[in-house]
């Protein structure tokens, strides 16, 4: 119990911390966004005119008070699910903006991590396996290599010879002609509008968790336990999947816990290459903008996801492996 | 020590089977819409990029006035197009606009206009707009009832056909903004409780489009046949879909996906039109200047003389090579475009050669005259022997600025003149011209029709940046008798009245250097021909793409 109510209570803490910081960072930052929306409408290196931003000033509306008035204000308004009106998006509100986007962003990451991580397990653990084979040299070298492209680099290969030269998929948006709801025309066209953004995801997040589990599994392949399961007589197989890769697997665990809460930082430039509607997106529209009351809200979206996540897979943690508890509690 | 084989089977499997049914779900669906076929002498569809970069779902706005509507140019029509190149006035919803002294600007109002809804136009809806800016200032984007360049506007009434606009002073310099005022409807915004806020769902506009569906995505906006000029509207329909980096709007462009496109492409000779050229064609319309900025409050930018001789030691072509692949012309010291703008020369410069040409010599020699002299490590120092040094700020990721400051560093460098470049953030440059903890910037010299407004703001010792916002007059360059100039300049409601003033302006430009001008910077259209014809061109220069789209529309024909 204490175990439990400890990771609530650092819960807790870190989420405070998060909100401040959220709170702060953007306020101490240069830029001013109407100059910068101004600047947006007009071009970047444009010459702001006066009248402009003095229109949109009064149009958004500036801070009042001191910053400690306003961070009272803004932990009231998070209390109330009040999230502000987007500056990018203006006059929408922040909540509807997201609920645009999220299911787009939902959909795309929560698939490809699931995939990426069942490849990366397998593909993983069959390299620790067969280690120091050619395979496992392939497996290794390969994603070291593929590792070290960038994602952005990659979506712009895969927009050029699938998107053009090709021509089998869509390259940029998230559907095209079709109207949005649960008709077959509009999920074609998501599938295949989303086939290269997925793509992309694909090629790039496996990496790590190759090499982690591969790593992981070799480190439990040097255990007693495996060297008496192996004396014992038990098949090969039995003893891979059952002992190694199921030990192998749980720090893995908390990793894609992590990397599910975290969905939205890998996203940004794959979403922006693709004009894929997301979160990702978004997300880089208020960075761009200084849209505030958007960038808080992703940023706090993001921080409590991953909060969220690694305390769902410390309390998990601790119900699959006894040891956990025993050594904290 | 093996896996078992069956397992390595599964593997492959999952993995392949994985791989095969992405690709076969994506084989679908990416086959290119069917045009349909257009009436004679008409265009069936044009395809533009989305107008605003950021759209998602369905959050789709109309209203204008609000900052990224779904289209600001197709539907709400402004009162007079003035052409941002060669600021030819081309008559709208009004025929005309006259001065009455530079307090008083009355506007007849076209007649036989219809909004979509079938209501007519009329001079009230103007009057309506107008008024609404007193209400709402987020909407007063002209600076109307503000007394930002000239004082605020007293009043506004309709009469008969009529509208008149009186000011508390002299407003001529306002002129610009009025005429562009996008005039919203009054028997649907009247009702409406806040206009800066409003989602204009059906919107009703005097345009040559209306909205024909929206899907949160593609819109789709098709001709209106009572439109006050629909015999000069071609194109039956427009669809405005997907925002687009350089890269895939290049391909874009290639495919005929789109048939214009107004961002930046690197090298859109080699990019699209090499590749395709009886299709494909370019535009960039000088819309203004890069200038190279000194802090003049501090050394060695203080001195007009410094100033002058390392305006002759800068190789312009090679910025332009460099920056721009070669597409902008280096730029006039006058600070006017020329030669769009050749008419406004004072006769004095008229015919004259005012780009300055790149001559090491002739600058070093200057450089030494001015006593500047060259010590024995090949660096110069300040006339009192100090050491002589230029910091340049410039905006990183902004590539042509970068290439540019980069020619700069190297020719001041070859000079003798200690120079290095630092990049920082945008919003850091913009906090340096704010604070004036700077040495050297590059900037923009806005090249549009209010001379006063661009020209005569970079030059007025009232429009220093302050701790807020990011004036015009970055260098502090700071006259008396300019800033008389550029009062008289900005209440002068006539060419001719202005003609005068600005030839003092020209002066100062060519013999001050308050700023050097470097090379011009573009309005962009990259454009194909197949479906239609007619953009602007280098020889036939009637608008500047980007800005005036809507005049452009009315050039647009089918291909020949």
């Amino acid at each position: 119990m204490r175990y439990f109510l400890r990771k609530l209570g650092f819960f807790v803490g870190t989420l405070w911390a998060v909100v401040t910081l959220n709170f702060l960072i953007p306020r101490i930052q240069p830029g001013d966004p109407a100059e910068l929306m101004v600047r947006r409408l007009q071009g970047k290196d444009s010459q702001l005119d006066a009248a402009q931003v003095r229109a949109m000033r009064s149009m958004l509306g500036t801070p009042d008070g001191s910053l400690w008035s306003q961070y009272w204000d803004y932990l009231g308004d998070l209390l109330h699910g009040n999230f502000g009106v987007s500056y990018t998006y203006y006059p929408f509100k922040v909540s509807e903006v997201i609920g645009q986007a999220i299911w787009w962003t939902v959909g795309l990451v929560v698939v490809t991590q699931i995939i990426s991580f069942a490849i990366g397990m397998v593909l993983g653990a069959y390299a620790a396996w067969r280690r120091n084979t050619k395979l496992d040299a392939t497996i290794t070298i390969g994603s070291t290599f593929v590792g070290t492209l960038q994602p952005f680099w990659i979506a712009l290969v895969l927009v050029y010879v699938f998107g053009y030269s090709l021509g089998w998929f869509p390259t940029s948006g998230g559907y095209s002609a079709s109207t949005p709801g649960w008709n077959a025309a509009f999920i074609e066209e998501v599938i295949s509008y989303s086939t290269l953004p997925a793509l992309t995801l694909l090629i790039v997040t496996p990496i790590g968790w190759i090499l982690g589990m591969r790593n992981t599994m070799i480190m439990n392949l040097g255990e007693d336990y495996i060297r008496l399961a192996k004396a014992k007589g038990l098949s090969d197989r039995t003893v891979a999947l059952r002992y190694a890769a199921r030990n192998a697997l749980l720090p893995s665990v908390t990793g894609f816990a992590l990397a599910l809460g975290g969905v939205l930082g890998g996203t940004i430039l794959v979403e922006t290459v693709f004009d894929y509607p997301g979160l990702g997106r978004l997300m880089g529209e208020a960075v761009q903008n200084k849209d505030y009351p958007l960038l808080q809200t992703l940023m706090l979206l993001t921080t409590t996801g991953v909060l969220v996540a690694n305390l769902i897979a410390d309390l998990l943690y601790g119900v699959l492996d006894p040891r956990a508890r025993r050594a904290e509690g | 020590m093996r896996i078992s084989r069956r397992t390595s089977q599964t593997t492959s499997l999952l993995v392949g089977g994985l791989a095969l049914s992405l690709v076969a779900t994506g084989c679908a669906g990416s086959a290119k819409d069917q045009e349909d076929q257009a009436a004679d002498g008409m265009i069936a569809q044009l395809t533009f990029p989305a107008e605003v970069d950021a759209t998602v779902g369905g959050l789709g706005n109309y209203n204008p006035y609000s900052p990224t509507p779904l289209t600001a140019v197709w539907l709400y029509e402004p009162l007079i197009v003035r052409n941002n190149l060669t600021c030819e006035e081309t008559p709208w919803l009004a025929t005309d606009a006259t001065w009455d002294g530079g307090d008083k600007l009355t506007l007849d109002i076209r007649e036989g206009v219809k909004w979509s809804d079938g209501e007519d136009f009329t001079a009230d809806d103007v009057a309506f707009t107008l008024n609404l800016q007193k209400e709402f200032p987020g909407m007063d984007k002209s600076g109307l009832w503000n007394d930002t360049f000239g004082a605020p506007a007293k009043s506004v009434t309709a009469d008969g056909n009529q509208v008149v606009i009186e000011f508390e002073g002299n407003a001529a310099a306002k002129y610009d903004g009025i005429i562009s005022t996008k005039i919203l409807p009054e028997h649907v915004y009247a009702d409406v409780d806040d206009p800066t806020t409003y989602v204009d769902k059906e919107p009703v506009g005097t345009g040559p489009f209306e909205v024909e569906s929206y899907n949160g995505r593609r819109l789709t906006l098709a001709r209106r046949d009572d439109y006050w000029q629909a015999d000069k509207i071609k194109v039956e329909k427009i669809v405005q879909e997907g925002i687009f980096d350089s890269s895939q709007a290049a391909l874009k462009l290639e495919t005929g996906e789109i048939d214009a496109y107004y961002g930046d492409i690197p090298n859109p000779q080699r990019t699209v039109v090499d590749k395709d050229p009886d299709n494909t064609g370019f535009f960039y319309a000088p819309a203004g200047t890069t200038v190279l900025t000194g802090n003049l409050t501090e050394e060695p930018w203080s001195d007009p003389k410094f100033r002058e001789a390392i305006s002759y030691g800068m190789d312009k072509e090679s910025m332009s090579e460099k920056g721009i692949y070669g597409i902008m012309e280096p730029a006039s010291q006058t600070g006017l475009k020329l030669p769009a703008m050749e008419d406004l020369l004072p006769e004095e410069y008229a015919g004259a050669d005012t780009v300055l040409p790149y001559d090491p010599d002739k600058a070093a020699e200057m450089l030494d005259a001015a006593g500047y002299e060259e010590g024995a490590d090949g660096k110069r120092t300040m006339p009192d022997g100090s050491p002589l040094s230029v910091d340049f700020s410039v905006q990183a990721g902004f590539i042509d600025y970068e290439a540019i400051a980069e020619v700069v560093a190297d020719d001041l460098n070859d000079l003798g003149v200690d120079t290095k470049v630092t990049a920082s953030a945008p919003e850091s440059v913009d906090e340096q011209k704010k604070t004036g903890d700077f040495n050297a910037v590059l900037e923009y010299l806005h090249g549009g029709c209010e001379l006063a407004r661009n020209l005569g703001s970079k030059l007025n010792s009232k429009q220093f940046p302050t701790e807020q916002d990011i004036f015009p007059n970055v260098g502090r360059y700071s006259d008396p008798a300019t800033d008389d100039a550029i009062a008289q300049l900005s209440g002068a409601t006539s060419r001719e009245e202005q003609k005068p003033y600005l030839g003092e302006l020209v002066d100062v430009m060519m013999t001050e250097y308050p700023v050097t001008s470097l090379i011009y910077a573009p309005s962009r259209t990259i454009y194909r021909t197949d479906h239609a014809e007619g953009w602007p061109t280098e020889d036939n220069p009637y608008a500047s793409g980007a800005d005036d789209r809507l005049l452009v529309m009315t050039h647009l024909v089918p291909p020949s």
